[in-house]
């Protein structure tokens, strides 16, 4: 466990600058706005804003901006991950340490594609509340924001945050063989991973597609997204609307149902993975991981 | 190399390294105590060698480190060997103690205060990023790192490589001063056989993957005889097939694997070999390589 901690302590060390600077960057830019700008509330011609709905907008707004910021770039970045020791030429030092090849790798994707994003939301979370503060003083008076229902509030972006910190795992895992492939294939061909993947996948995808009509791999694609995408958070499912806001006045009722639906919401999500889609995902996912772990064995 | 039970025991071993053969049937034991000399050129193998000793390269044969399989029990091998595969590979981004963190963490036989300790002896500071060292302080480093490590074997790969005089002098002396003691040992590659010759208690040298020579330095003081004689007895000292005939500052030389007849013993003055001209005897060109030598 201390082992594991380190290489967790590692990865913070390596990275603290950049994780700050992603995480941090949201909440400065929308509280730079909030006190300097001159946005303007405005949601139709028909109703004033209520103080409950700007601060729920910019919570879950900031929340958002950061967890995207944050996970995005942690996506973009895991190619480079795979080679990151080879290319600072410190990959012998770690390699001279006694911590298992499997565990190594695993420590670091835990940390960006997991550990990151998780902390991102909980930053997002934190900064949106402050930030809400400005923004609703400037709008409505410092009253207002006091005035807020604040323990349905809570516990109702408690509740999104968590939903969504199940939702990153599970869409992690979703994404998994995409991630990983392409790790493998930047651990192996060094600068040709990447077009070495896009070639197999798109060029792959199109001969398959317009020679033999077989749009498999496209579907395959398409389809990870999606479960992606559903496993994060879903507020339509089998073509259903989970909730409907038409008037801002129904938000206070959903706040109180907020909880339940999240915990429904991840309940469907946990579901999905009891799935043969979800086994071959892993399946390949395993295989790439292997494939970096054999990587790291041979020193690089 | 001694009759204590061996740290070290390779038989038959072969190593590959990409499409070539790297090691070739290598055989030696390492016992404790000893600081072995790794001689060869480049390409001759040292480094496949060593990484395969410390679980980093696959391999044939049978090896056994601390009574370990390298490749099998890697983890559990470092935890009680030490390695410094090569100058200059610290994590740049880090910071000196950052690096004691992590190694306190990731090592459980490192002592952090040892390696503060050693760490005052140089010029390297706790707040020090390694980015901003120099290559000899980076040297410094790693091996105060290690140092502090209590292992029983230490593997160091060429770990002067491009330093200067006084930071190699430096490196050695922290290297016997603090971790030798009698008990543990170590392997180094170098090519600077001369500096390190005096820190030696036993010497391999690899040729073209195969190993030519594993020898304690007091048995080959024992076994090759250097003769230093004059111009006039060039052909004589050539006709009883020296190992190697070179330049000496006393004039020439001629090195012979055993004692020569006492007819050309006669026509010379008996001088110690030195590890470099044995080196180059054994390792110059195989068609010279005496039968007796080749495994």
């Amino acid at each position: 466990m201390t082992r594991f901690k380190t290489l967790l302590l590692r990865e913070w060390m390596q990275h603290r600058f950049g994780w700050l600077v992603l995480m941090g960057l949201p909440f400065v830019l929308f509280a730079a706005v909030a006190l300097f700008g001159q946005a303007q509330i405005q949601l139709d011609d028909s109703e004033e804003p209520m103080a409950l709905t700007v601060a729920g907008g910019i919570v879950l707004g900031v929340i958002a901006t950061t967890l995207v910021l944050a996970w995005g770039a942690s996506l973009l970045q895991t190619p480079g991950l795979a080679r990151r020791d080879a290319q600072d030429r410190s990959v012998e030092f770690w390699l001279s340490l006694p911590a298992g090849h499997a565990q190594s790798i695993g420590t670091t994707l835990l940390a960006h594609l997991i550990l990151l994003p998780v902390a991102a939301l909980g930053v997002g979370l934190v900064g949106g509340l402050i930030v809400s503060l400005p923004v609703v003083t400037h709008a409505f008076g410092v009253g207002a924001w006091f005035a807020l229902p604040w323990a349905k509030l809570l516990v109702a972006f408690a509740a999104v945050t968590l939903r969504l910190a199940l939702g990153v795992v599970l869409a992690t895992l979703w994404l998994s063989p995409l991630i990983l492939v392409t790790m493998a294939a930047s651990a192996w061909l060094k600068r040709w991973g990447i077009p070495a993947v896009a070639a197999v996948f798109g060029l792959g995808g199109l001969l398959l597609d317009r020679l033999y009509g077989n749009a498999v791999v496209w579907n395959v694609l398409g389809g990870l997204v999606q479960q992606a995408s559903r496993a994060l958070i879903a507020t339509e499912r089998h073509g259903e609307m989970a909730f409907a806001i038409e008037r801002q006045a129904d938000i206070p009722a959903l706040l109180s149902h907020a909880a339940a639906w999240c915990a429904l919401d991840a309940g469907h999500a946990l579901a999905m993975l009891a799935s043969p889609a979800f086994l071959a995902a892993i399946a390949v996912a395993a295989g790439a991981f292997a494939l970096l772990v054999l990587r790291r064995q041979r020193g690089s | 190399m001694s009759s204590a039970a061996p740290l070290i025991e390779a038989r038959g071993l072969g190593v590959h390294f990409r499409a070539k053969r790297a090691v070739d049937d290598v055989g030696f034991t390492i016992a404790p105590g000893r600081v072995v000399g790794l001689l060869g050129h480049n390409g001759a193998g040292k480094t496949s060698l060593m990484k395969a000793l410390v679980g980093l390269l696959p391999y044939e044969g049978t090896l056994s480190v601390l009574g370990l399989e390298p490749r099998r029990q890697r983890v559990q091998l470092l935890e009680s060997l030490c390695y410094i595969p090569d100058v200059a590979i610290l994590p740049r981004w880090a910071r000196v103690d950052q690096l004691i963190r992590l190694m306190q963490g990731l090592h459980p036989k490192f002592d952090a205060a040892r390696a503060e300790t050693l760490l005052t002896r140089t010029s390297v500071r706790l707040s020090d990023r390694v980015k901003a060292l120099s290559k000899g302080m980076v040297v410094q480093l790693h091996l105060a790192l290690v140092a502090a490590i209590d292992a029983r074997v230490m593997i160091l790969d060429e770990p002067t490589l491009g330093l200067d005089v006084i930071s190699r002098k430096a490196f050695y002396e922290m290297l016997i001063d603090e971790w030798c003691d009698g008990e543990r040992s170590v392997i180094v590659s170098t090519h600077q056989v001369e500096e390190i010759e005096t820190l030696l208690s036993d010497v391999m040298m690899l040729n073209e993957g195969r190993l030519v020579l594993s020898i304690s330095l007091e048995e080959m003081d024992r076994r090759f005889v250097a003769l230093s004689h004059d111009a006039a007895e060039a052909d004589a000292m050539a006709a009883a097939h020296p190992l190697l005939r070179y330049r000496t500052p006393d004039g020439a030389a001629a090195l012979f694997d055993g004692t020569p007849p006492d007819a050309v013993l006669a026509r010379g003055r008996r001088v110690r070999p030195s590890l470099v001209d044995l080196f180059i005897a054994l390792t110059r060109a195989p068609e010279i390589t005496p039968p007796s030598l080749r495994s």
